[in-house]
C-alpha cells in the first residue's frame, strides 16, 4: 500500500497524469471550440440547464476545457488547472449518468459535435471518464 | 505551518472598495492558492471564448436568440426565420410549402401533418444519407418537431442550410401548436382497425 502511495504521489508520476489528462481536455476541445453551435444542442439534449444558460455554456465550457489542458501540458498553476479538470470530469460524470437514468438516447458530445457523431452518452463512456477523473483528482491534490 | 498573513494597503476612508478588494484578493490566494488560481484560469477561458465567439462566422449569442432558440449562429438567425400555425396553415392549404417531420420515426408513423417527409433529426447520420436525393432545393421547407425548446427542427435547419437549401422556416412549436390549433393530422390506424 505504502509503495502505491509511494508511486502515486512520485513526480514523475503526477507529471504524467497531468500530461495525460491535459492532453485529453486539450484534444476534447478542439471540436466543441470550432462549432458551438452544436455543441449547444447536444448540452440540450443533457436537458440540465435552463435554456437561458444553455449558449453561454456551450461557449465558455470548451475553451475552459483547453486551458486547463494547457496548463496541465505546460506545467503552469497545475494544482489549480488539476481542480479545474476535476470540476470538469466530475460534470462530465453526471451528466452522462442522469442522462443513462433517465433514458435520453443522446450524442455525448466528449470529443466530436459532428452530427454524424455516433458515440451516445453511455455506461461505458462513463467507465472511460472515471480515469479522467482520478488523474484530475491526484493532479489537483497531491500535483 | 498556515501562510503568513498577507500584507497590503488596508481600507481606509480614502480608499474604501478597491483597497478592501486588493486585501481579500491577497487573503484569497494566501488561503487558497488553487482555488484562486483555477477562478484566474476560468477567467482567461471566459476572455478568450468571448474573443473567439465574437470573431467566429458560425458564432453563437451568450443569450439564446430571438425565440428562445438555442445554438444557432448569429449568421443563421434570419436564413431560419420561424412562422406562426396560422402561416403554417396558410402554406399547407395552398400546397406551398413541403413540411418536414424531424420527430422521431415511431412519433411520425403515430400521427403527422398529411404529406410530411419524415427526417428524423435524431437518426440523422442514416436518415439523410436516404433523404437527401428527395428533398427539393426549390421548394419552401417548414420544419416542425415536437414543441416548444425540442431544438430537433432548428438544427435540422442548420444541417440543411449547411447542405445547400435555402428556404427553410421552422415552425414555432411545432407539432404542439399544429394539433392545438386543430390542423389537420393523419394518424395510424390503430391495431383492431388494420
Amino acid at each position: 500500500m505504502a509503495a502505491v502511495k509511494r508511486l502515486l504521489t512520485h513526480p514523475i508520476f503526477l507529471r504524467i497524469a497531468g500530461l495525460v489528462v491535459g492532453a485529453a481536455l486539450l484534444y476534447a476541445s478542439l471540436d466543441k471550440i470550432a462549432r458551438p453551435d452544436r455543441f449547444a444542442d447536444i448540452v440540450h439534449d443533457y436537458d440540465m440547464l435552463p435554456v437561458v444558460a444553455v449558449n453561454a455554456f456551450a461557449l465558455l465550457m470548451p475553451w475552459t476545457e483547453m486551458v486547463a489542458g494547457a496548463a496541465l501540458i505546460l506545467g503552469v498553476w497545475r494544482r489549480g488547472a488539476g481542480l479545474l479538470a476535476t470540476a470538469l470530469s466530475a460534470a462530465f460524470l453526471i451528466a452522462i449518468a442522469q442522462a443513462e437514468l433517465r433514458g435520453l438516447k443522446i450524442e455525448c458530445g466528449c470529443f466530436d459535435v459532428s452530427e454524424m457523431s455516433s458515440s451516445q452518452a453511455s455506461w461505458s463512456l462513463f467507465a472511460r471518464d472515471i480515469p479522467l477523473l482520478l488523474g484530475s483528482l491526484l493532479v489537483w491534490r497531491k500535483g | 505551518m498556515p501562510p503568513a498573513t498577507p500584507t497590503g494597503p488596508a481600507a481606509s476612508p480614502d480608499c474604501p472598495i478597491v483597497c478592501a478588494a486588493s486585501a481579500l484578493g491577497r487573503i484569497a490566494v494566501a488561503r487558497f492558492p488553487h482555488a484562486t488560481r483555477a477562478l484566474a484560469l476560468l477567467c482567461l477561458a471566459a476572455v478568450a471564448a468571448w474573443g473567439w465567439n465574437a470573431r467566429l462566422p458560425l458564432g453563437i449569442r451568450w443569450l439564446p436568440s430571438p425565440g428562445n432558440r438555442v445554438g444557432i449562429p448569429r449568421a443563421f438567425e434570419k436564413r431560419l426565420p420561424e412562422i406562426n400555425v396560422a402561416r403554417a396553415l396558410q402554406l399547407y392549404e395552398a400546397a406551398d410549402a413541403l413540411f418536414v417531420d424531424s420527430r422521431d420515426q415511431k412519433d411520425y408513423e403515430k400521427d403527422h401533418i398529411p404529406g410530411a417527409v419524415s427526417l428524423p433529426m435524431r437518426e440523422w447520420a442514416t436518415a439523410w444519407p436516404k433523404m437527401r436525393d428527395r428533398l427539393p432545393k426549390d421548394r419552401l421547407l417548414v420544419l416542425y418537431c415536437y414543441g416548444a425548446h425540442c431544438g430537433l427542427s432548428t438544427r435540422q435547419g442548420k444541417a440543411l442550410l449547411e447542405n445547400g437549401y435555402s428556404k427553410l422556416v421552422i415552425l414555432d412549436y411545432g407539432w404542439k401548436t399544429w394539433t392545438e390549433a386543430d390542423g389537420p393530422t393523419v394518424k395510424r390506424p390503430r391495431a383492431r382497425e388494420r
